[in-house]
């Protein structure tokens, strides 16, 4: 690894990646408000993005993931008017979920939509908004030790965003609070005349003992061309709850690089829920840190793409203290001639003894040009754990098909059943019961 | 770990000594007119030399792979040893007596008795001394089913035809760079080839000694099972003791035709260096078995021991329709060792099926990697793969890891991969001392039950020795 980075850096001045590289970043540079100025936390990154070069599928992270599309495309940052005005209610309203009314964050291209966004009946102390109106309201040494210092903010894209985002979602949750409404946040892209680069960001803090269920949803239209890198912390203080669910369905046109990144401390618990539908190209990298013993770690993906969708996860889960629990389990339907990519590194450190861990990779291929990569990968030091992993890739089973027909079930419809069955196994793990039926809904209609 | 274990767990290596032979060993280093000069004093045809020379260009463009998940100190190419052979060898032995007696004693202390009257079990032997094969038992009982069992230097002379339609065809020069750097200077190795709708009356054997403490040995093994026909081969080695790493880079190539069967077993017991890591033997293998013809097979069964570092990935691709490719492999590694290995099984054909069961066992401070890739291509139809790998830590400083690539691109093939990690429990052990079986014993039992899907794929002398192996080289881990 080191000796790449070498090679990359020596010829610098001409390869192709490196010069995309540094023209996304004066592009996201460029559009940062002046009331989010950050100048040291965003000098110091872009420092370590001069060492850096756009990912070739040379680079093991990104070997089936090739983002060479995107340096055809010239984006350029949403203009400084994009925000509340041009999205209009009804073009949302079928985001909103019933059971988060009063609790809906909307950002509009990575800014913060004052007019479509309603925060009542948080629990006293706790704070869920724009950090650019609500920067007063909190502890400057607090922000800075939370703001982009999560484990792994050195990669490409994530310090990209963190040296150009244009406005960032802050929740905060003081000890013991507790938020009874589920939270949710709808990420939405209008586009404009060139296509864009859209960077949310998003803070959650949750402090020792407080408890939240948090909804992140992606949209954006088909037919718009965008590059959406966005960047979630989330930071669990000694036993904190945090259930998230993860919804990306952005148009068809979009790409979309993500990184959910968790900090576990003592005695936490998360429990995540990504679900995978949209994008053209789209990679989520989802990373969890433990900073203290006995936390609980559940994880569960659910990828359907189909056309020439190509869907990548990496998550890496990182122990580093004893008595950890981890559940991961992670399914994709892959049809037409898309590609689904899952990378699940688990790294158990020498300290991390009486960790008990498991990962189960699933993956059904529905047609003969889909295409599936896969690498569960563990990485073992302490002796005094359970770890255990499983892939399997395979079609629907003949027999399974078969068994529903001699009761009756014609295949397509017997096919359909299985993939709705195989599909719900993860989205019975999302605790809204609306939000459950709508991905349903999609799963049923796709099959 | 109780100190009695640390005692226990240095437990000399047996075959560490060295034999005094009077050598003829060519300068150090690495260039063309090296390439020419093996090929020139092992008189071998043109076209030889010319692949040679191809691999070494090849080569010079290529950089050492730095993915595996191991560590060591750059390596000198220009101060190996390229050839370094037994300076008494006669040009063609008609028996066995005329081979120096130095040489059969050394195999003797191996254990691997070369003459033939003293040999009861049904084995035929292809000893490698450093760069040159010294003798090969059994050949003319062999050559009586018209199976060709004898040294490639010998082959190049006796079966140019041979040698040349099939060398390189699994393993082309550029595959990688260790591949490349065996390919241009390879001395000597095994060349097997089963006549159609043969069964090869007895097993086969190499066995491999590199004694000369700076050179390297770069072997090349060829197995060719024409249409019908079986073979099982077996692979031996040690070496001496030095402080030095010594670089092994050897090159397997197995094809098997239509209908037939190569069972290839190793035992690889190389230098593993001492217990602060110093010296052992660097074992850089290509090992590759093209499944050509339809429903043949082709089966790897390792054992892994020795060597400082092992980096080796014995795969199938599976070409020919209904083929099969299995491999079982036990890694064990102790003290600093690093190992990175694992299989590769490409599924080309129709109906392919493969199989994978690792064991990897980690002490002390070593590292102990599973790399593997399994590959379904587009046209593999109903292609079927199966994968586990075990993981067994000893000690809370050693680290295991599995890498498993999965790339699959046909709707009908079905691919399952499983993984653990574990640890001997104490209550095992306390289990074992209830009924009055002591920690020792207790631990070979159990790491020799955790290896029996492996074992019992080893022919039965190997596998017998695999237990006895391990047991020896993990004594006293666990206190």
């Amino acid at each position: 690894m080191a000796n790449s980075v070498s090679e990359v850096s020596t010829m610098a001045a001409t390869d192709p990646r490196e010069v995309y590289l540094q023209g996304l970043v004066q592009t996201v540079k460029a559009a940062v408000p002046e009331d989010l100025a950050l100048s040291n936390l965003r000098s110091r990154t872009e420092l370590l993005l001069k060492e850096q070069t756009f990912p070739s599928p040379r680079q093991e992270d990104w070997r089936f993931t090739d983002l060479s599309a995107l340096l055809a495309i010239a984006f350029t940052s949403p203009g400084a008017t994009s925000g509340a005005t041009t999205v209009a209610e009804a073009d949302i309203a079928d985001l909103r979920l019933p059971e988060t009314t009063g609790a809906q964050l909307v950002v509009v291209n990575g800014r913060f939509s004052a007019e479509l966004s309603q925060v009542e009946g948080l629990p006293p102390g706790a704070i869920a908004g724009s950090l650019r109106t609500l920067a007063t309201q909190l502890d400057p040494d607090q922000l800075a030790d939370r703001l982009a210092q999560a484990s792994g903010g050195h990669d490409v894209f994530t310090a990209l965003n963190t040296v150009g985002f244009g406005d960032a979602v802050v929740v905060w949750l003081p000890r013991n609070s507790v938020v009874e409404t589920p939270l949710q946040i709808i990420y939405v892209s209008q586009p404009e005349a060139h296509p864009l680069i859209v960077q949310p960001r998003c803070l959650v803090v949750a402090e020792s003992g407080s408890a939240l269920t948090l909804i992140e949803d992606f949209w954006g239209e088909a037919s718009d061309t965008h590059f959406t890198n966005a960047v979630t912390e989330l930071w669990l203080d000694a036993n904190a709850q945090i259930t998230h669910s993860r919804i990306q369905h952005e148009g068809a046109g979009t790409f979309q690089i993500a990184k959910t990144v968790v900090t576990q401390a003592r005695d936490s618990q998360y429990l995540g829920t990504a679900v995978d539908f949209g994008a053209k190209l789209a990679r989520h990298n989802w990373e969890i840190y433990q900073t203290g013993e006995q936390t609980t770690t559940k994880l569960y993906g659910l990828g359907a793409i189909a056309a020439n969708q190509h869907s990548d996860t990496h998550s890496l889960v990182a122990l580093s203290h004893p008595h950890g629990v981890v559940e991961q389990e992670h399914k994709a339907i892959v049809d037409g001639k898309a590609h689904s990519v899952f990378n699940g590194r688990m790294a158990v450190a020498q300290k991390a003894q009486h960790t008990s861990a498991s990962q189960l990779n699933r993956n059904l291929l529905l047609s003969d040009q889909a295409r599936v990569d896969t690498k569960p990968q563990l990485e073992i030091v302490a002796d005094n754990v359970k770890c255990a992993h499983g892939a399997t890739v395979s079609q629907l089973q003949s027999d399974e098909i078969f068994y529903l027909q001699s009761r009756g079930i014609s295949a397509p419809q017997a096919q359909r059943l299985l993939i709705y069955a195989f599909a719900m196994e993860i989205l019975d793990r999302i605790p809204l019961a609306t939000l459950r039926s709508r991905l349903a809904q999609t799963i049923a209609q796709w099959a | 770990m109780s100190a009695s274990v640390q005692t226990l767990v240095s437990q000399p290596y047996k075959y560490g000594f060295t034999t005094d032979i009077e050598a003829d060993v060519i300068p150090r280093g690495l260039s063309e007119d090296v390439v020419r000069l093996i090929s020139a004093k092992k008189n071998e045809p043109q076209f030889m030399l010319e692949f040679r020379l191809r691999a070494y260009r090849k080569w010079l463009t290529m950089a050492e792979p730095v993915w595996p998940n191991v560590n060591y100190p750059p390596i000198d190419y220009q101060n190996i040893i390229y050839y370094s052979a037994p300076k008494t060898q006669p040009k063609k032995l008609g028996s066995l007596d005329e081979v120096d007696p130095t040489l059969l004693d050394t195999f003797e202390k191996l254990g691997i008795p070369l003459s033939e009257q003293k040999r009861l079990a049904n084995v035929a032997v292809d000893a490698i001394f450093d760069s040159v094969s010294v003798a090969t038992t059994f050949k003319a009982k062999l050559a009586e089913v018209g199976v060709i069992f004898c040294s490639i230097s010998e082959a190049l002379q006796e079966h140019p035809e041979l040698v040349e339609k099939y060398m390189g065809t699994v393993i082309p020069i550029g595959d990688n760079y260790f591949a490349a750097l065996n390919s241009a200077v390879f001395s000597d190795g095994s060349f097997v080839y089963i006549p159609k709708d043969t069964q090869c009356p007895m097993d086969l054997s190499t066995y491999f000694r590199i004694n000369n403490g700076d050179s390297g040995q770069f072997e090349r093994t060829l197995i060719v099972a024409e249409a019908g026909s079986s073979v099982t081969y077996l692979e031996g080695c040690t070496a001496p003791m030095y402080d030095s790493n010594q670089l092994h880079a050897a090159i397997v190539e197995l094809v098997a035709m239509d209908d037939a069967t190569i069972n290839y077993s190793t035992v690889q017991n190389w230098y593993a260096g001492d217990e602060n890591g110093k010296g052992g033997i660097y074992n850089f293998v290509t090992k590759r078995g093209l499944c050509a013809g339809k429903n043949s097979k082709i089966s790897w069964t390792q054992v892994e021991t020795g060597s400082a570092i092992t980096w080796k990935y014995p795969s199938c691709v599976l070409v020919g329709d209904n083929s099969v490719g299995e491999f079982y492999s036990v890694a064990l590694t102790n003290h600093h060792q690093q190992a990175d290995t694992g299989s590769k099984m490409v599924h080309v054909g129709k109906n392919t099926r493969s199989t994978i069961i690792s064991k990897g066992i980690s002490a002390a401070k070593s590292k102990n990697s599973y790399r593997g890739l399994v590959k379904i291509g587009p046209k593999a139809t109903g292609a079927r793969n199966y994968s586990q790998c075990d993981s067994m830590l000893i000690g809370d400083t050693s680290s295991a890891n599995t890498f498993p690539y999965i790339q699959v691109q046909n709707s009908t093939a079905q691919v399952e991969h499983e993984a653990s990690t574990s640890k001997i429990g104490e209550d095992q052990l306390f289990y074992f001392a209830q009924r009055g079986i002591s920690p020792e014993d207790a631990v070979s039992m159990i790491i020799s039950g955790f290896c029996r899907d492996v074992f019992n794929k080893l022919p039965m002398e190997f596998a017998a020795e695999a237990d006895k192996l391990l047991a020896l080289k993990l004594e006293n881990t666990v206190g």
